[in-house]
């Protein structure tokens, strides 16, 4: 057996082996001399065998490994044991700079050589460093944890603590140890163990990554009643894997808080109920027994003059002055306590200023002539009409003459009104001026305010309650005006009333006249008889309001890709005030809607005098024809039927002239007939007609010049008949007057002139076709889009 | 003579006002209740009704939408009196189908010539009232 070649052929495996492992490994005799080393190590430390192999471990390179822990580790580890492993040791090497490595060494005895000493090193320096960097970040991330003043919990998937931030264990009052790698459930035996969280982590977590302001209510034993709103997220969190962080913001405090508000807010509603409501009772109250006191006392009065009593006469009149001036006093307090509490409304009606005036100056007379004044009214020739609440403007005008009359002895009084134009709008201009004792500039100042009157004396010398001024400023400046004041001691005063010839209900237009809708009353709606009002700069946004989600999207959708800018409300009230807000160019509203359905809507749309030119598009999938169709009606009455408001219709549609003919469409003979009563006594020629298709044939013969028109017909409804009638090329301008049996008060009367654009049924449509019908009527209404589609 | 009927349910304001009209030289019958108005207006053919409006039972809204609507009544003219110069019970008074309406305190002249203007008097001279406010 040759063996010499065998060891050697063994020797160059074992060298091939060594030279292969990446690590670098010395390999050294018992006397710390190198042996040999692999390529590792010469191409890692940049050294040749020549200068390695044979040298003292400690001057390899220049002395570079004469590391203390590297002796400690030869001359004292080695020497006792034959194997040691993963010995740190860290130093800089003057050209490969800092190295972390691990040495590992064996004690070996090969063949027939001394026993050497294997050393590999493994260069761990870099995972160091991503070590320490990651327990950088994870520090990093703990102080952020901490720094939060949420209590946050962070839970592995099995629902065990991994940790809490500092403001957990402040707010729970435990401490980490208690805390830490436990399930939630026995955190503060078992505190944390509440049904609606086992929910929320097991059964909502598990499905998705997040959840926001999960409502947690829960009395813990330590800290008490607590409302938590939980948010999550679930992450994955590198070696922890999934992780679950878990923030709890106490909102026990804000609940309370929005509680107290809600029911404060509730309490004060009820008070200002209350107090409305015994307003009311106390106007009741005070006024009956007061309206017997006078009642009584003018039958007295007037008793006595018949006998000749005068000196009785005389006594009873000033119990009937007094009890009139304290029934005035009341109604004063009333309309102030009225108007402090927002319940003032108006009542705008057009009336006839001469008329009016006539009126102020005739209940004014005695009272004028009782301190030996001349009362002068100059009155524009063009004064005409105005629109305001008749009964504030004469109420204000009254109080003004009084006071002047009051204030004046043998001297006159002038009554000046007229039109003026100011700022391109008209206004209606009163003034009244006295020859009378005047005011100085200090008393003009106090003048105005709730029970002053100028002078604490003039109580006493002239009688009055010192609220007429009062009342006649928040009268006037409720309709958009004011009264002013100019004045000189001794000469007299001039009082002027600036009101705007056309008085807007500021109030009602913002609140939209929704509470008092009943919500059965018949609408009848038209798209003829727009008024004229001047419409704000519009902006360019179709609104979109319904309360179906997907509803909206579509519409928003098909709306933006036909060019408009679409802004949407999800319910009436927002819709409102959103149309307030935007002024958009057209509207689409859905009618059926919770809350405030879309005619409550319309009918506050239409009752705003900025929002009522705007074209509304109503979508109904609602089958209600009362309700929904347009109908093109001129007016409308309502059964029975007033006979004047009948005769105002026939002088509003020429009809007044004798020989009038006059269709009648009704199908209750009783209506028909009284009806028709009325008409021939303001000398129109009436042709009847039980339903609409009756109707229709008699028109063939006979053009009328009005049409009366009941609604709810059997064969052919008043709705068909308007449509055939619109249809027709000489009847479409024919005048429909619709007869209604709803009662609609006079304020409803107003809003319903006329204003849908189109009434577009969702039932039995496709929506390719609603859209297209949306389109449509955007289209008629001349709505600008903003890019071509 | 000409009749009124007086339809009101409080004791002083229908004694006050059924004498202060019989001195204008009215025939006054009186009504307490929507039901007894109602009742009367078939029953006594009044020329003229007085309906306050607050009534118990049958409110004067509801009564006189009720005359209104039956063919021996129908021609009867109503004035509503309301409780307070609310323009919405006025209102109301007219769409119930009144002919007229005042307000409560009554001022009597002014009623006196509310009433002439829907029963007008052939034979006798104007009384007293006129129509001065």
């Amino acid at each position: 057996m040759n063996q010499v070649p065998f060891v050697d052929d063994i020797e160059t495996y074992a060298q091939d082996i060594v030279d292969t492992v990446r690590e670098p490994l010395l390999m050294l005799d018992t006397n710390l001399r190198v042996q040999s080393a692999n390529r590792a190590f010469y191409e890692t430390f940049h050294v040749s065998a020549a200068e390695t192999e044979n040298q003292l471990i400690y001057q390899l390179g220049n002395g570079q490994w004469d590391i203390p822990d590297l002796r400690t580790l030869l001359e004292d580890v080695i020497p006792t044991s034959s194997v040691f492993n993963d010995y740190e040791l860290e130093h800089t090497f003057p050209i490969i700079g800092r190295r972390v490595m691990l040495l590992n060494g064996r004690k070996l005895r090969a063949g027939s050589h001394s026993a050497i000493i294997v050393v590999a090193m493994e260069d761990v320096t870099e995972r160091r460093q991503a070590e320490a960097d990651f327990r950088a970040i994870e520090t990093y991330a703990q102080d952020i944890v901490d720094t939060v003043r949420e209590p946050l919990l962070i839970l592995d998937t099995t629902l065990r603590v991994q940790s809490g931030n500092r403001a957990f264990y402040h707010t729970f009052r435990v401490s980490p140890e208690e805390t830490e790698n436990r399930l939630i459930y026995e955190l503060g035996n078992g505190q944390w163990d509440i049904p609606a969280l086992r929910t929320l982590l097991e059964d909502i977590v598990p499905k998705s990554s997040v959840f926001n302001d999960f409502e947690l209510v829960h009395d813990f034993p330590g800290v008490g009643r607590r409302v938590m709103l939980l948010n999550a997220r679930k992450l994955q969190a590198g070696h922890h894997g999934a992780l679950l962080v878990l923030a709890m913001e106490d909102v026990t405090e804000r609940r309370r808080v929005e509680e107290a508000v809600a029911k404060a807010k509730e309490a004060s509603e009820m008070a200002n109920r209350t107090k409305s409501l015994f307003l009311a009772n106390m106007s009741h109250e005070l006024r009956t027994p007061l309206n017997a006191i006078v009642g009584y006392s003018e039958m007295l009065q007037e008793e006595a003059i018949d006998r000749e009593l005068d000196s009785f006469s005389a006594d009873l009149e000033k119990i009937t002055l007094s009890g009139k001036q304290l029934l005035a006093l009341i109604n004063d307090i009333l309309d102030l306590s009225k108007i402090e509490a927002g319940k003032m409304e108006l009542y705008l009606e057009t009336f006839d200023l001469n008329a009016l005036i006539d009126e102020v100056a005739a209940t004014l007379g005695p009272m004028v002539e009782n301190n030996s004044n001349k009362l002068r009214i100059e009155r524009a020739t063009n004064l005409g009409g105005m629109r305001a609440d008749q009964v504030k403007v004469r109420q204000a005008l009254y109080n003004l003459l009084s006071n002047a009359a009051k204030f004046t002895h043998d001297g006159s009084i002038t009554l000046n009104a007229e039109r003026e134009m100011m700022d391109d709008v008209e206004w209606i201009v009163f003034r009244v001026t006295d020859t009378g004792i005047g005011l100085s500039p200090d008393k003009i100042v106090r003048l105005f305010q709730d029970f002053t009157q100028a002078d604490a004396s003039t109580t006493r010398k002239f009688g009055g309650t010192g609220l007429g001024l009062a009342l006649t400023r928040r009268f006037c400046q409720m309709m958009g005006g004011d009264v002013t004041v100019s004045s000189t001691p001794d000469k007299g005063s001039t009082f002027t009333i600036k009101l705007p010839a056309v008085v807007r209900d500021v109030k009602a237009e913002l609140t939209g006249d929704i509470a008092d809708d009943d919500g059965d009353s018949t609408h009848v709606v038209a798209g003829l008889d727009r008024s004229t009002d001047p419409v704000p700069e519009p902006s360019t946004c179709v609104l979109v309001i319904d309360d179906d989600p997907l509803q909206r999207d579509l519409m928003r959708r098909f709306l933006s890709k036909e060019g408009y800018c679409v802004r949407c409300a999800g319910s009436g009230e927002e819709g409102l005030r959103l149309a307030l807000e935007l002024l958009p160019i057209a509207i689409t509203l859905d009618v059926m809607m919770p809350d405030m359905d879309g005619w409550a809507v319309l009918k506050a749309l239409k009752n705003s005098a900025v929002l009522r030119e705007v074209p509304v598009i109503m979508l109904t999938m609602v089958d209600d024809p009362a309700r929904g169709h347009t109908l093109g009606a001129a007016d409308y009455v309502t059964k029975p039927v007033n006979r004047r408001r009948l005769s105002t219709i026939l002088k509003r549609y020429s009809c007044s002239t004798a020989d009038c003919p006059i269709l009648l469409v009704d199908d209750d003979s009783m209506i028909r007939a009284s009806l028709r009563k009325l008409l021939e006594k303001e000398g129109c020629r009436v042709t009847e007609a039980e339903n609409g298709e009756v109707g229709l044939a008699s028109m063939e013969t006979q053009r009328p010049s009005l049409i009366f028109l009941d609604l709810i017909m059997p064969v052919m409804d008043g709705f068909e008949f308007a449509q055939r009638v619109r249809r027709h090329p000489d009847w479409r301008t024919i005048p429909i007057v619709v007869v209604t049996a709803a009662e609609l008060t006079s304020a409803e009367r107003h809003r319903l002139n006329g204003y849908v654009e189109n009434i577009i049924h969702k039932e039995g449509h496709s929506k390719d076709k609603l859209l297209r019908q949306v389109r449509a009527a955007l289209d008629n209404n001349a709505v600008p889009r903003i890019f071509a589609a | 003579m000409p009749r009124i009927l007086l339809v009101e349910d409080n004791e002083m304001n229908r004694d006050m006002l059924s004498r202060r009209l019989q001195r204008r030289g009215y025939e006054v019958i009186i009504a307490v209740d929507g039901q007894e108005g109602l009742a009367m207006a078939q029953s006594e053919s009044p020329d003229l009704i007085l309906m306050d409006m607050s009534l118990p039972l049958i409110d004067g809204w509801e009564a006189t939408r009720t005359l209104k609507g039956a063919v021996e009544t129908k021609d009867i003219p109503v004035i509503a009196l309301t409780a307070h110069a609310m323009s919405t019970d006025r209102d109301k008074a007219l769409e119930a189908g009144c002919d007229d309406y005042d307000t409560k305190p009554i001022d009597l002249s002014r009623l006196l010539g509310k009433i002439e203007a829907l029963i007008p008097r052939q034979n006798e001279t104007a009384s007293g009232g006129g129509t001065s406010s």
